[in-house]
């Protein structure tokens, strides 16, 4: 808090000298691995969970494979289209967004108040979860895609420009995402009912992210949408320069939609949250 | 003399229970070899209850007085030993046994959430076969003796805990059954509501002459309603009469409380003042003793106390039946004698 | 028959719970559009690049999807909410009040899976029936009685078939408190969105076999088509009938287990 009281001379507060920093580093490391202690015993539950999202993109590499056969589909082999779901697999499950139910059913419960008043900043405890969940999920999914890398036998030719450049693209698109699932969860300061915009946000996500096809193979007006809109910069992208499904022109268009979109995503954040905590405290929580 | 309702012979129930210890090392070596634990929850109990009575079964937590009400209403299976309730043998689970009992869950709710109280009610009424006339009957006579009158019309996760205490006690009675089974059906009242409940357990008791045993942690439940206890610890029955018995039987001692008379020298607090052998001195402060003794010695102490001590006031009495229960409880090794007294 | 009277009283009650929410209805109705749109488009997406895979051109996967849609409307309009009031993350079974459900005089499979109804399915099951409907007439085919009868018995297997897999999946929650049931079947049961001859060989024989998500809407459509073989059709139904026996044995074991083991 600023603004602290001063002690009259010669004497001081007992816990004067134990003030947490504004960062406070050491609190916030403590919890990311008190987490992730707690998450890796309810392994099985979310190796559940993961394995359930896994579905939908190997459904769609079964389906665009077998209508590839030994032949492509708009330049896009059968061995092509495994590599490409599998990476997107992988992507999917780095950058996928829990902000809803840790962060708004926090809010919903009214344990937030238990939050605001450590010396901690809350986003402290949305990175600990983050941290714990992504940990915890890829030690079932990398296994996993692994085995079915060996099956299926994908092709994938990285060529050095895209290698370097899917690192960068791939923190983006999990900040981005982070980002944009965290002030989404925060309108839950103000409505108490999250259903009707996670549906959508979900059927967004699935229709232009990369999901149901790579991008280029999406009918024309959804390719635009989906290279206007946010969400194929959340998964779909770094997957498509990976698999070097974008010329140099279209690579750098997306990275500056991308930068843009993470800017938005950025500020979107910062300003509900400042209004957010603001009405609760306000209100009451 | 009234016909037996509950038959209860040599009642055994025994889980087993996964043991586990902490540490990556245990976790592996579980995954191969599972070690168990035997748990006697209920131990060779046997009684029998009578139409019309109100049993309660007192005991500590995990003495089994749950897992007896769950086997006698059908919901376990025991190990060993046999139960007939109204002639059923409770865990074959024929409908018409089920047809006629009930539980009441202190601590869970059988009611619909959303909606009136009423609707849930006509639900179970058609899941009990209760014919309208008959079901429109009963509940009039329960939401009067219940007072539930204007709760009617409200969806139930408005209600407080008494409220919705009262509804399940009509989910749990509108179709009349022959025995009920109560499960700490008070828990979390506040004490007027508690009282109120006391009261309409009683009067339905004597109205309808339901066989119903009732357990509860608050004594004064018990107190009110239950002529008869059964002691359930460790599984195992320990004392099956009436609660002014418990004591006598259990805890045969009385207490000495003793006020002193100021100025009177001795440390103020009757400090190397001699008691005879056997007598326990549990509370001593502001000049105030109070004193455990063996039923038989009492008068014998009474009379060495007056004579020695500046008596300012003294009364002798039966101790509180908490203190009985909570004796109880504490003692591992009970014998149904006096405790050695060695204090605690 | 009474079962019947209690079946009635169940969706009765059932509604009311649905309805003392206001915001329920348009939530419902907002994810019954985005359930048909995604689907739609994603089939709309593949035969916008292909014309035919293995056999299946667009307005044939569309009624595949028809199947599917009615198929998850009659799931969710009784079937998926009952087995969840007891089996689900927040069921009885996890919470403890499962012991009311013992208590009643009323067998437990019955009570498991009819308690519960959400009438808004039916708007599902609308739009389900529409999306068949628009594809069938595309398709050009004559609907004749023998293949609407086919049609029919296919789609009872298939509901049977879905409740049977639910209910064994239900069962085993009484083993494993904490399994996630609805979450894995859903998982599985995506997979029915597409004709089982679009996936690999190996899986085609998993999906109508041994999870046979593929009995459950790609026989209904063939059927529809005309395309059904008598002997596929009598499999489809023997299948729905051992997976109910089978279920249902598993659900009565389970409850024994049950009885025995909670304290």
């Amino acid at each position: 808090m600023r603004g602290t009281v001063q002690p009259a001379p010669g004497r001081s507060f007992p816990g004067a000298d134990h003030k947490a920093p504004a960062v406070n580093l050491r609190g916030g490391w403590a919890l990311i691995k008190s987490t992730w202690a707690m998450w890796i015993q309810h392994r099985g539950f979310f190796f559940l969970l993961a394995f359930g999202w896994m579905i939908p993109p190997l459904i769609y590499m079964f389906v665009w494979s077998t209508a590839a056969g030994g032949d492509t589909v708009s330049g896009i082999t059968r061995g092509e289209f495994v590599a490409y779901y599998l990476v997107l697999i992988l992507v999917n499950q780095l950058t996928y967004s829990q902000a809803n139910w840790t962060v708004g059913d926090v809010i919903r419960s009214g344990d937030m108040n238990t939050w605001l008043l450590r010396p901690l900043p809350p986003i402290y405890n949305t990175l600990s979860t983050e941290v714990a969940g992504k940990v915890v999920y890829m030690a079932f999914v990398i296994p996993v895609t692994a085995v079915l890398a060996l099956v299926l036998r994908p092709e994938l030719h990285v060529t050095p420009r895209d290698g370097l450049v899917f690192l960068p693209t791939l923190v983006m698109a999990w900040a981005l995402r982070f980002f944009w699932g965290y002030w989404l969860a925060l309108l839950a300061f103000w409505a108490t009912r999250a259903d009707a915009l996670l549906a959508l946000q979900d059927a967004l996500v699935f229709l232009l992210a990369g999901q149901v096809a790579p991008t280029a193979l999406l009918p024309d007006p959804m390719r635009s949408a989906a290279t206007i809109l946010p969400f194929r910069y959340m998964v779909g992208f770094p997957v498509e320069v990976l698999s070097g499904q974008l010329s140099s022109a279209e690579l750098w268009v997306g990275f500056a939609f991308q930068a843009a979109w993470l800017a938005v995503a950025v500020a979107l954040f910062v300003f509900v949250w400042r209004t957010g905590v603001r009405r609760y405290s306000a209100v009451g929580g | 003399m009234a016909k037996a309702q509950i038959i209860v012979r040599n009642l055994s129930k025994t889980y087993r229970v996964p043991e586990r210890e902490p540490g990556l090392m245990a976790s592996l070596r579980s995954l191969v070899r599972r070690t168990t634990r035997d748990v006697e929850a209920v131990r060779d109990i046997s009684f029998i209850i009578e139409e019309g009575e109100m049993v309660g079964f007192i005991g500590p937590n995990g003495a089994g007085k749950t897992t007896t009400l769950k086997m006698l209403s059908g919901l376990l299976y025991p190990t060993a030993g046999e139960a007939r309730v109204l002639g059923y043998v409770p865990w074959e689970r024929s409908p018409a046994y089920l047809q006629r009992i009930s539980m009441v869950l202190g601590n869970k709710s059988q009611m619909l959430w959303d909606i009136p109280p009423l609707d849930t009610f006509h639900v179970l009424g058609e899941i009990y076969r209760v014919g309208p006339v008959e079901l429109k009957q009963t509940l009039d006579e329960l939401i009067e003796l219940l007072e539930m009158e204007e709760l009617l019309a409200k969806p139930v996760r408005n209600f407080s805990l008494g409220e919705r205490m009262k509804c399940e006690l009509v989910a749990g009675l509108l179709h009349r059954p022959q025995v009920l089974f109560l499960d700490e059906p008070t828990l979390g009242l506040d004490v007027s509501m508690q009282g109120r409940l006391r009261r309409f357990l009683a009067e339905y008791n004597r109205r309808s002459g339901v066989a119903a045993i009732l357990t509860s942690h608050y004594m004064a439940d018990v107190v009110a309603l239950c002529p008869r206890v059964i002691l359930i610890h460790h599984g195992e029955l320990l004392y099956d009469g009436e609660l002014s018995g418990l004591a006598a039987r259990l805890a045969p001692f009385k207490l000495i409380r003793v006020a002193l008379r100021t100025g009177n020298g001795l440390g103020g607090n009757g400090d190397g003042f001699d008691l005879p052998a056997g007598v326990d001195v549990v509370e001593r402060e502001n000049g105030r003793l109070t004193l455990r003794v063996a039923r038989a010695a009492a008068p014998e102490v009474t009379a060495h106390v007056l004579n020695s001590l500046p008596v300012a006031d003294l009364a002798v009495e039966d101790p509180p039946i908490e203190a009985v229960i909570d004796q109880i409880y504490q003692d591992e090794t009970l014998e149904g004698s006096l405790p050695e007294g060695v204090g605690r | 028959m009474a079962y019947l009277r209690l079946i009635r009283r169940f969706a009765v009650a059932s509604t009311q719970n649905e309805l003392a929410y206001r915001a329920n209805f348009w939530i419902s109705l907002l994810h019954s559009a985005l359930n048909l749109g995604t689907g739609v488009l994603g089939v709309a997406v593949l035969f916008g690049q292909v014309e035919m895979v293995r056999g299946w051109d667009f307005p044939a996967a569309l009624a595949l999807l028809g199947v599917y849609l009615i198929l998850g409307a009659l799931r969710e309009l009784f079937i998926g909410p009952s087995l969840e009031s007891l089996a689900g993350m927040d069921g009885e079974i996890w919470t403890g009040t499962f012991d009311f459900t013992l208590l009643h005089p009323v067998d437990v499979q019955f009570l498991a899976s009819f308690r519960y109804w959400r009438p808004l399915a039916l708007i599902d099951l609308a739009l389900g029936l529409g999306v068949l409907g628009t594809a069938t007439v595309q398709l050009g085919h004559t609907l004749t009685l023998e293949r609407v009868a086919a049609f029919l018995i296919a789609l009872g297997a298939a509901v049977t078939i879905l409740y049977a897999i639910l209910l064994a999946f239900s069962a085993l929650v009484l083993w494993s408190p904490g399994f996630l049931f609805t979450w894995v079947f859903n998982g599985l049961f995506q997979m029915a969105r597409y004709p089982v001859a679009l996936y690999p060989g190996w899986l085609r024989l998993v999906l109508t076999w041994v999870v046979p998500v593929g009995m459950m809407t790609t026989v209904p459509a063939q059927a529809l088509a005309g395309e059904l073989t008598l002997p596929m059709l009598m499999g489809s139904v023997g299948l729905a009938a051992a997976l109910f026996a089978g279920a249902s044995s598993l659900f009565r074991l389970g409850l024994r287990r049950y009885a025995s083991a909670s304290s």
